[in-house]
């Protein structure tokens, strides 16, 4: 029996980097399913290499156009990007003030 | 002539010449929606209804108005001696997790339920431009996250039309169903480790996965930026062909798109198979099932209709010319399924980490303290649990302390697979084959809510298909046959870069080859039944 | 007490002046704009857009990679920075990570007390700017105007000693940026932003040790006091025994003073990992070469060049060297005159630079051509005008845009200068003013200026001053 990799307290971690609140049967799902999708990759750790191999970043080698040049397009509806926020002020994006962001350490 | 017996190829060309008229099509394919789609899929549905139970359940929108609209352009054109386009009066089906302007573009989740984009997917906008008639946005796997489709936030899920009871695959299983049910004779898909082709081989039509930078990805909401294609479901490869080539070609707004230009797909498909090598894989004629607790791997056959359905495939091609080269080694393909469960989870972790309640989307209505709270609460509920698993799993193997062990490796196993698949396309190399022919599922489609749930099962569906993702490689899926429970089978075709024109070729000959099987004449349950009621 | 020395790197972000920004077509400084008004769906993070790279940004990085000596990276990679903020629309920043556009390079710096310092630099890479937010009743309120403008961050080695040499890298650093023309480098507008990590050691050790990072500064001043007030403090701390901890600091440009922000040791895991929207950035050594070439002579070698080839002074080099356009100006004048190029420098420093601080203008900009200049002091050489009026002169051509020569000619402003008509001038103010003649005999000797002053007047200044002043005293001493 393969030992379990993710322990409920690293999961708790991913879980607040991620942003998620979970209510404790969900979080007990996804935390077995991650397990199990960690032993099925487990392999993949033990794959000897062909040394010859290079890592890319896509499966093809993508021919692709040269960048684009410096010329200015305007997107005709900036507002209709903003009326699309759940809440805005005078045009600004509107969210909450981080709780311990500026607090000063005397 | 009925809607339903009408190929896109043929509409085309009556809408063209009159015959037909655009606003007649829709009308049709809306009537045909009404008749066999039943309820569409909507948040926090229940289903009680048994009248439901048989319906098809394709659609998350209907788009009426806008199909009328572009209808009338088409007819409008034809009339004034303009050209309508390659797909005039074509009705057409979009996966939702295109964004559409003017319409709801979902992704099948609740984070996305009340997005309306102000701007249209290029793959789109060009099928519309070649005179195709979206009428509506198809069902999916929330944020194309599933084999199955059941994990959609919009439920009734989509319902296989050959027996209801039965999974349509996915994540395209909305596409899927539609085209099988003739709710409309094309859609547009994605396909990321075999999302267009398992649904289509689940549902008994046609999918492609063109060449990774064939079709522009713009306006595609991403799930795996390195595998996601955008590709055609259809009911023949003729039709598949159209579409593709009413949609290929370099994108300014996409870099990754390429800048090979597209070649005549409709021409390739009029050669025939003599000469072509048909490559067969004794690495895919058996499946891996993994022990889920322990990860260790067992390896057990495909489905013996589904290995025979191959078989025969080979057979009826040899006798049209074509030559078959067994035993093409691909070794690595066994490693396709652990690769794709690292690379794509840390691409679709990071791609959804832009839904976050505050730009757009779902927003939680529950009260928040502070930023990290709103946060929380907004992607907890917006999102299923398959992003959540998704994302949580993304954001383990890219860690600092695990990248190189998962991530790193995985990008390099990545290459050993696509290596298989070069060597043995490369002209100067020991097999020198022109198309690898490979069942494109280990099972038919599968019983709804049998694998759903179990991960690590459902993703292994993907496992005949997902190496043609990892290599950046077109692949196509055609109708191969009914198994004795009356599932459809799917024969894949996998070949080289952009030599998507190999693949029309290859599967067009199949079908003329079987042009009177028996089981050709068989059709989806939803349809029996429309029949009947009639 | 022991001795201490100060050990400090700076990080720089360096906002690139071209039109739009790194990855897509939104203009690329939107500080007159009103907010989210310069955005795009690309910028402000809509779902299933791209980023596409601009080119110019290439050009541009490549060449700041080139002017500080660093090698210029033939396949720099763009990574994903995954984070949450609510200025940041994607929740990741494009920047690169692993492979970054330059790699090594320098910047040697000259103190005003002439000791040199050799500053390494460790990498220069491309990256994407983040909005702006303000925060109102307990309220964020994001602009996503500045989204997406291209940023070079560029990191030193912690080769700096002192505050003052802090803010001279950050002084030189502005002209090159000005001088190749890769930004304004307006520290008040944000095009160039520094932050400062500070540790101290005990002087002769090697080792590094924890830092404290400062941010926020928006001047050099500021630069060098917040380094040396930190300093200061962590020396006050460490002889008090207490243990340096790895600080954030905030400037208070407001009140002058640094504020503890946040620990730095739970650094976050950014999960860098190659951004698979966009290709490798690749560069071919013609185009690396190319772009090599294309870089103008840099300020340093330009000084250093003026001082030997023209003969002057280290200090009047610095001055006409501060500014590339400047420096061109100078040259110019100086090809045109053909005479002493010292004398042109100090026209330059002297009329030159105070009409360009009236007009704030730079050279380039002024009416008054090289050309003109060199014409004014020839002028003055040749005694065809006197020095007061060349002065004069350098306004008028700046305001008319004639030539000193034109204006010469229909202002009548040429040089009384014939010895007759001056012994004719001299010879009227004696007569007029016999008071002043018999203080003069009586040994008031300083009367002259006086006496001179009125053959000025009655010249309206252009009486030739040396041969009057000969003249005068040869009347009065007769």
């Amino acid at each position: 029996m393969t030992p379990e990799k993710i322990t409920p307290e690293l999961f708790d971690k991913l879980v607040e980097l991620a942003q998620f609140a979970l209510d404790p049967s969900e979080k007990e799902y996804l935390r077995q399913e991650l397990n199990h999708q960690l032993a099925a990759v487990k392999e993949l750790s033990e794959i000897p290499l062909d040394p010859d191999i290079n890592a890319t970043t896509h499966g093809i080698e993508v021919q692709g156009a040269e960048p684009r040049p410096d010329v200015w397009v305007p997107f005709a509806l900036p507002e209709a990007i903003i009326a699309l926020a759940p809440e805005s002020e005078d045009n600004l994006v509107a969210v909450p003030d981080v709780a311990s962001a500026r607090k000063a350490v005397a | 002539m009925s809607y339903l017996t009408l190929s896109a190829y043929e509409i085309s060309q009556k809408v063209k010449s009159g015959e037909l008229k655009a606003v007649e099509m829709v009308e049709a394919a809306l009537a045909q929606i009404k008749a066999v789609d039943g309820v569409q899929g909507q948040l926090d549905y229940q289903q009680t209804d048994p009248a439901q139970d048989n319906k098809v359940h394709a659609f998350i929108s209907i788009t009426e108005d806008i199909a009328r609209e572009h209808a009338a352009e088409v007819d409008r054109k034809v009339a004034a001696d303009e050209d309508p386009g390659l797909l005039a009066g074509v009705p057409l089906s979009v996966k939702d997790i295109f964004c559409v302007e003017k319409t709801y573009s979902t992704a099948a989740s609740r984070m996305l339920s009340n997005f309306v984009p102000p701007y249209t997917a290029t793959a789109v906008e060009r099928l519309t431009e070649a005179g195709a008639l979206v009428v509506g946005k198809t069902n999916l796997d929330e944020f194309t996250y599933g084999s199955s489709s059941e994990s959609s936030a919009f439920q009734p899920c989509p319902y296989n039309p050959w027996n209801p009871l039965h999974a349509t695959g996915g994540s395209s299983g909305g596409s899927a169903a539609a085209v099988a049910a003739g709710e409309t004779p094309l859609s547009l898909g994605t396909d990321t480790g075999g999302s267009i082709r398992q649904p289509a081989a689940f549902c008994g039509v046609v999918g492609l996965k063109p060449t990774y930078g064939r079709v522009s990805r713009d306006g595609l909401i991403a799930f795996g930026s390195s595998l996601d294609c955008p590709g055609p479901l259809a009911r023949d490869v003729r039709d598949a062909a159209l579409m593709l080539q009413a949609m290929a070609g370099n994108d300014p707004k996409d870099s990754t798109s390429s800048l090979v230009e597209p070649v005549d797909y409709l021409a390739a498909l009029q050669q025939d198979v003599r000469g072509l090598r048909i490559g067969l894989s004794p690495d895919y004629d058996h499946i891996a099932y993994p022990d889920t607790e322990t990860g260790e791997i067992s390896y057990q056959s495909i489905q013996k209709e589904v290995s025979q359905a191959v078989f025969d495939a080979a057979e009826a091609l040899a006798k049209a010319g074509a030559e078959i080269v067994e035993n093409v080694p691909m070794p690595n393909s066994r490693f396709g399924i652990p690769t794709y469960f690292v690379i794509s989870r840390v691409e679709a972790a990071s791609n959804l980490h832009r839904f976050d309640g505050v730009k757009y989307g779902f927003r939680t209505d529950q009260p928040f303290e502070d930023l990290n709270e709103l946060y929380r609460l907004s992607r907890a509920q917006g999102f299923g649990t398959q992003p959540k698993l998704r994302i949580l799993m993304g954001m383990y193997v890219s860690a600092a302390a695990h990248a190189a062990n998962y991530y790193q490796r995985a990008l390099k196993v990545r290459a050993m697979i696509r290596k298989d698949l070069t060597d043995a396309f490369d002209p100067r190399g020991a097999y020198r084959i022109d198309t690898l022919l490979t069942p494109t599922t280990p099972t038919t489609s599968f019983k709804r809510k049998e694998v759903f749930g179990n991960s690590v099962l459902m993703q292994y569906s993907d496992q005949m298909t997902v190496c043609a993702n990892h290599a950046g490689m077109p692949a196509l899926t055609i109708p191969g046959g009914l198994d004795p429970a009356g599932l459809p089978i799917g024969l894949q075709f996998i070949a080289n870069d952009f030599r998507e024109d190999l693949l029309f070729r290859a599967g067009r000959g199949y079908e003329l080859s079987t042009a009177d099987a028996s089981w050709r004449q068989v059709k989806p349950l939803v349809l029996r039944e429309q029949e009947v009621n009639k | 007490m022991k001795n201490y020395e100060i050990v400090i790197g700076l990080e720089t972000h360096i906002q690139l002046n071209t039109q739009t920004k790194i990855f897509c077509g939104c203009k690329a400084d939107s500080w007159e704009s009103e907010a989210n008004t310069n955005i795009c769906p690309v910028c402000s993070g809509l779902p299933g857009i791209l980023p596409v790279l601009n080119a110019e940004v290439v050009q541009k990085g490549a060449l700041l990679a080139a002017a500080m000596h660093a090698e210029v990276n033939p396949c720099s990679i763009f990574d994903r920075k995954n984070y949450f903020y609510p200025d940041l629309p994607k929740g990741f920043q494009i920047t690169q990570f692993y492979e970054p556009i330059g790699k090594g390079g320098y910047m040697d710096l000259t103190m005003p007390d002439g000791s040199q310092r050799h500053v390494r630099i460790n990498r220069l890479h491309l990256e994407e700017d983040a909005g702006k937010t303000k925060i109102d009743h307990g309220v964020r309120l994001v602009d996503f105007n500045r989204c997406g403008v291209p940023l070079v961050e560029m990191v030193t080695e912690p080769d700096l000693r002192s505050g003052a040499e802090a803010a001279q890298y950050l002084t030189q650093l502005r002209q090159l940026l000005r001088w190749i023309g890769v930004s304004e480098a307006d520290m008040e507008r944000g095009h160039l932003r520094c932050d400062a990590n500070v540790s101290i050691r005990e002087v002769g050790s090697t080792v590094l040790n924890t830092k404290t990072e400062i941010k926020n500064v928006n001047s050099i001043d500021a630069v060098r006091q917040g380094i040396e007030m930190e300093a200061q403090r962590q020396i006050v701390a460490v002889e008090a025994g207490e243990k340096i901890e790895s600080y954030t600091l905030d400037w208070d440009a407001e009140k002058g003073t640094l504020r503890k922000m946040r620990s730095k040791e739970t650094e976050a895991d950014y999960r860098y990992f190659r951004e698979p929207d966009l290709l490798p950035v690749v560069l071919s050594n013609e185009e690396i070469e190319r772009i090599k070439a294309s870089l103008p002579e840099l300020p340093l070698a330009r000084k250093a060049r003026f001082v030997t080839e023209y003969q002057l002074n280290d200090y009047d080099c610095e001055i006409l060297t501060s500014e590339r356009g400047l420096s061109d100006y100078y040259e110019a004048a100086v090809k045109a005159y053909g005479g002493e190029a010292k004398s042109v420098a100090n026209w330059m420093i002297n009329e030159l630079l105070r009409l360009m601080k009236e007009k704030n203008l730079a050279a380039s900009a002024l009416r008054i051509t090289p050309q003109d200049l060199a014409q004014i002091i020839q002028m003055v050489d040749d005694g065809e005008v006197n020095a007061a009026t060349g002065k004069l002169l350098v306004s008028k051509v700046d305001v008319t845009g004639q030539s000193p020569a034109e204006i010469v000619a229909k202002e009548g402003l040429g040089a009384v200068s014939d010895d007759a008509a001056l012994l004719a001038l001299v010879d009227a103010v004696i007569a007029a003013s016999p008071k002043e003649v018999e203080s003069f005999k009586t040994g008031k000797e300083s009367l002259l200026g006086w006496f001179l002053g009125q053959v000025m007047q009655r010249t309206g200044g252009k009486a030739d001053p040396k041969r009057t002043r000969e003249l005068m005293i040869k009347r009065l001493k007769n």
